[in-house]
């Protein structure tokens, strides 16, 4: 993962629900309260800073907040995913989904997750290559739209680079024809 | 930054690699040898067939100083062989490539050249293009080889339509048959993906989609990889009985 990559600091933005563990005093403005930070409160938290302050733990005391699965990843898309994998929009759960699976899986010990995606982005990128080829002509009408409307930000570079590649063989074709 | 370019050929590359393939011409008008960086080219002498680099023998062709002879591979029935074979003999493999030519050794018997696989062929050793070349097997340059010659030399192509349209639904198959092939990573990258039979068009056509899809399963099973790399260390701590790289005796 680059530094400078686009995706990789938006997926760092995006925000996973956690819960409190201590009481932490003038930090209420995250929560719209004016005591501060009761423990058990649940809160939205930037990947970023979620992260940091769940694996960071003061020598006795336990971290600060428990990280929780991001609605994205919950056990319904994940059974609907496992049901079929072109039928969710993923952009719709979230536009970094496989993004923040992957931050997931680094943090949890989920290989069912991790073997659920991994499926799931084999058999659309199936799909995508197809559209990608066919995209062009129009030959597959109006479902390929609704598709690739659904596409998640991986998915959507996918497409870039194949039909890059698909213009690309295309356009020398047609020079040899006219030269 | 680095160069702009994609990784691999662009299609423009993979087509002038492709002008170095031999092929047989009929010259029509003599021509003496031209001493070239390759090697010099046979001096031509109608109606002696001989075999010469595509570049130049498009280039004659345009000039009509020669005709040229398509390889059998290019002809309707071994397009459909090969159709046949994509689809109903072997739909998930790649048609293999040529094998190599036939030589006698001159005590009566034949046998095929670099039998032994010492050394690894490849054209111009290889007469994938010319007359020569088996029919119903794809050399690695067949796309742009055959789209050369369509857009050059068509009336040189016995029923040259048929071919160009039985050449599309080549293509089609075998596009398909690429992205279907990459249904094999499910279970994560752990093989290899033999692509021996894929022309170098193809290639440069799907190399930047493999490889996405590949480097997307590598991410997503980077942590899975990474905590049975660690389990496998803890395991290999207790009994060091699997063989390490330095036991291979290299």
């Amino acid at each position: 993962m680059s530094y400078y990559d686009v995706d990789a600091i938006l997926t760092d933005g995006e925000k996973v629900p956690c819960t409190f563990e201590l009481d932490v005093p003038y930090l209420g403005h995250l929560d719209n309260s004016t005591t501060g930070l009761k423990p058990g409160t649940a809160l939205s938290l930037p990947l970023w800073l979620a992260e940091m302050l769940a694996l960071a733990s003061t020598g006795d005391s336990k971290a600060p907040l428990i990280l929780n699965m991001p609605p994205c990843l919950s056990e319904q898309v994940i059974a609907a995913l496992r049901a079929d994998p072109r039928s969710v929009t993923l952009r719709e759960q979230n536009v970094h989904l496989y993004g923040v699976g992957v931050r997931m899986l680094d943090l949890f010990d989920e290989r069912e997750l991790g073997n659920t995606l991994r499926k799931t982005f084999v058999v659309r990128a199936g799909e995508v290559g197809l559209h990608a080829r066919k995209a062009d002509d129009g030959s597959l009408g109006g479902q390929g739209e609704e598709f690739l409307r659904g596409l998640e930000e991986w998915e959507r570079s996918l497409f870039r680079r194949a039909h890059e590649g698909v213009k690309s063989a295309k356009e020398w074709t047609e020079k040899v024809k006219k030269s | 930054m680095a160069l702009p370019l994609p990784p691999g050929l662009v299609p423009s590359e993979v087509a002038f690699l492709c002008e170095m393939e031999h092929v047989t011409i009929v010259p029509r008008q003599r021509l003496e040898s031209i001493e070239l960086l390759s090697g010099a080219t046979p001096s031509l002498r109608p109606p002696r067939r001989e075999d010469i680099p595509l570049w130049l023998a498009l280039l004659l062709k345009k000039q009509r100083r020669a005709n040229i002879l398509p390889p059998p591979w290019l002809h309707v029935d071994s397009l459909r062989d090969l159709i046949h074979h994509e689809t109903v003999t072997d739909p998930t493999g790649w048609s293999l490539p040529p094998p190599p030519p036939v030589r006698a050794d001159g005590r009566g018997n034949a046998r095929r050249l670099n039998s032994d696989a010492t050394t690894v062929l490849s054209p111009p050793f290889l007469p994938s293009c010319t007359s020569s070349a088996p029919a119903g097997a794809l050399p690695y340059h067949w796309f742009e080889f055959a789209e050369m010659l369509l857009a050059h030399a068509s009336d040189d192509v016995p029923s040259a339509s048929d071919v160009r349209s039985l050449l599309r639904d080549l293509q089609e198959v075998r596009a398909a048959k690429m992205r279907t092939s990459i249904a094999g990573l499910e279970s994560g990258v752990d093989g290899v993906m033999s692509l021996l039979g894929v022309g170098a068009m193809e290639l440069s056509e799907s190399r930047g989609f493999v490889t996405g899809v590949v480097e997307g399963v590598r991410k997503l099973g980077a942590s899975a990889e990474a905590s049975r790399r660690e389990e496998e260390e803890e395991r290999g701590g207790a009994d060091d009985d699997e063989p390490s790289d330095d036991d291979m005796g290299i």
